[in-house]
């Protein structure tokens, strides 16, 4: 009896020696991350690292307000990222509705199509794409970065959508139809309203990657600058460390904070959305 | 299949925009990659002439693209071996039953959800010799410690690939856990009335039941791995010297650094081609599972 408690202590034990290990690789760098950007520049430079700096302070914030156009770049992100969200979505559900619901060759080799270009990678198609934004007037403005954030967003969006409207009986729109319900008030007030948990779960999973998205702004645009491009573009103070860690790790945790609310809120949905598509952020 | 939708243009308006803009984001300049492939075109000197194959065989005799494919070779095989032994470790974790496991598969999910390129220029810090994060937990226990990380070639290629792994190991063992769970529990409590310990359960239930998933995981990863750019980029910028420049970061460079667009258009093509023939197997192999 005795051995047997001492086995299932060395086993709840060993249990919760993995655990922390798991919550501490991945939670303690991001509290690094942390506290080097309240820290002031004397401190972070200093042997041992300190971990709980003596005089936390917001200055490597303020220079970010002051110096480094945080606010406008943080206004660029939202607009992009937003604007992908909205006409991805609605670009989107009408293409998954037309490639659940009408069966023919031509629509079925367009939707193999879209999701064979899923695997193309972004840097076989860079270099033609820049001039070709360059020549067409788009290279380096809002409405030609948002084209090519929605395009990366394309595949896994109209992938998931369409297996979520196949998965809707047809019964209930040819029920709808016998009513006398064109094909529009089908479209919204049937098959819509049934959508929701699935568009709820692409935009999340959209909201992140265009945040993330890193290889669009680098190559497409110039002044227009997002928050995960700023990050490398952060001019060196005189500090001589080479690196101005003070306010990259400022920077950093302006991009994550929003990203680790969000994932705590929506944490069911981010499963879900990853089981279904096998997203890469 | 239905009556109801009978006009034959509704559906390609509705596919419409979609399709547009795949078309003009990949078609065409796969198109122009392909050409520019089979000319020199030095955009720094002015050259534009028609080669032929001459930058197909360049590529192989120059010494910056073999390291590039060495370190990417490297870098895939250690990364995708990692991912199968550590995410199945992962996944074991997140399938045992304890207080806090939601909490912890939503932290897990985090590293998944951060830019690579915040992942990466972080790392850079994170190895320094003097101020990191590395250095300073080894100093803790090794108060004499002094080594500087991504100076070395072996040591900054193992940074490259330990961080890889911090940013991309929770997501494939989610997707692992997604296949464990179609497990039934039925099949472990007979095991353990038959007398099987955990270890055994989980050599003979366990792993050949979820082996097949993770064959397919891993296709999409390795292809992942392979035109990874995010984090070479912010993190080492392919240095000390070329030795850890993967191939997408040695495109990027040719392309938009040194102005090679014919010699970078004709390794993105190589690329592409490696790639076609991975999907190509992702598809054939996910038909055979799916039977």
């Amino acid at each position: 009896m005795t051995k047997y408690k001492v086995y299932r202590a060395c086993k709840f034990m060993g249990k919760w020696i993995l655990v922390l290990m798991v919550a501490f690789v991945i939670l303690f760098p991001i509290f690094w991350i942390f506290i080097s950007s309240i820290t002031p520049e004397t401190e972070l430079f200093t042997k041992p690292i300190n971990y709980l700096p003596l005089h936390p302070t917001l200055a490597s914030y303020k220079y970010l307000i002051e110096n480094v156009g945080l606010f406008r770049k943080i206004g660029n992100t939202l607009i992009i990222v937003g604007s992908t969200i909205v006409f991805s979505t609605v670009f989107c559900l009408m293409a998954a509705y037309g490639f659940a619901r009408f069966r023919s060759k031509g629509i079925s080799l367009a939707f193999g199509f879209i999701i064979v270009t899923m695997l193309i990678p972004e840097i076989v198609t860079a270099r033609p794409l820049y001039e070709f934004m360059r020549k067409v007037k788009l290279y380096d403005t809002y409405l030609g970065l948002i084209i090519l954030y929605i395009s990366s967003v394309i595949p896994f969006t109209v992938l998931v959508l369409k297996n979520f409207v196949t998965e809707i009986p047809i019964s209930l729109e040819e029920a709808a139809a016998i009513d006398g319900a064109t094909f529009l008030q089908r479209f919204f007030m049937v098959v819509l309203p049934l959508m929701r948990p699935a568009v709820a779960t692409v935009c999340i999973i959209n909201f992140i990657s265009s945040l993330n998205n890193f290889f669009t702004p680098l190559y497409y645009s110039n002044n227009i600058q997002v928050l995960s491009v700023s990050i490398v573009m952060i001019p060196l103070k005189d500090n001589n460390y080479g690196l101005p860690w003070d306010l990259i790790s400022a920077m950093g945790w302006i991009i994550l904070l929003p990203i680790i609310i969000f994932v705590a809120i929506f944490e069911q949905q981010i499963m879900d959305g990853i089981m279904a598509g096998g997203v890469k952020a | 299949m239905s009556n109801i939708n009978r006009k034959k243009w509704i559906p390609w308006v509705m596919v419409l925009p979609v399709l547009l803009i795949r078309l003009f984001t990949t078609v065409y300049p796969i198109g122009m990659t392909f050409r520019n492939s089979l000319f020199s075109i030095k955009l720094l000197s002015g050259i534009n002439k028609f080669v032929g194959m001459r930058n197909y065989v360049d590529v192989f005799k120059d010494d910056k693209v073999i390291a590039s494919l060495t370190f990417t070779v490297i870098f895939v095989f250690f990364s995708m071996f990692f991912h199968i032994i550590l995410g199945i470790g992962l996944a074991l974790i997140l399938n045992m039953k304890f207080k806090g496991r939601r909490f912890l598969r939503t932290i897990v999910l985090i590293p998944w959800a951060m830019p690579s390129v915040v992942i990466g220029i972080a790392a850079r810090w994170a190895f320094n010799n003097d101020y990191g994060l590395i250095n300073d937990l080894i100093r803790r226990f090794v108060p004499t410690f002094n080594y500087s990380w991504l100076i070395h070639t072996s040591s900054a290629r193992f940074a490259v690939i330990a961080m890889d792994l911090w940013k991309d190991l929770p997501f494939f063992a989610i997707l692992i856990l997604s296949g464990m769970q179609f497990i039934s529990f039925e099949i472990y409590e007979a095991a353990r009335v038959d007398g099987a310990n955990g270890f055994q359960s989980f050599c003979r239930i366990t792993l050949p039941l979820i082996a097949k998933h993770v064959a397919t995981l891993c296709i999409p990863f390795t292809i992942w791995r392979m035109t990874s750019f995010d984090i070479v980029y912010s993190m080492t910028s392919g240095g000390p010297g070329e030795d850890t420049s993967l191939i997408a970061y040695r495109i990027s460079m040719e392309a938009f650094t040194n102005l090679n667009v014919g010699y970078a258009s004709c390794l993105a093509v190589m690329l592409f081609i490696v790639m076609a023939i991975f999907s190509f197997l992702n598809i054939r192999v996910s038909r055979r599972f799916s039977e």
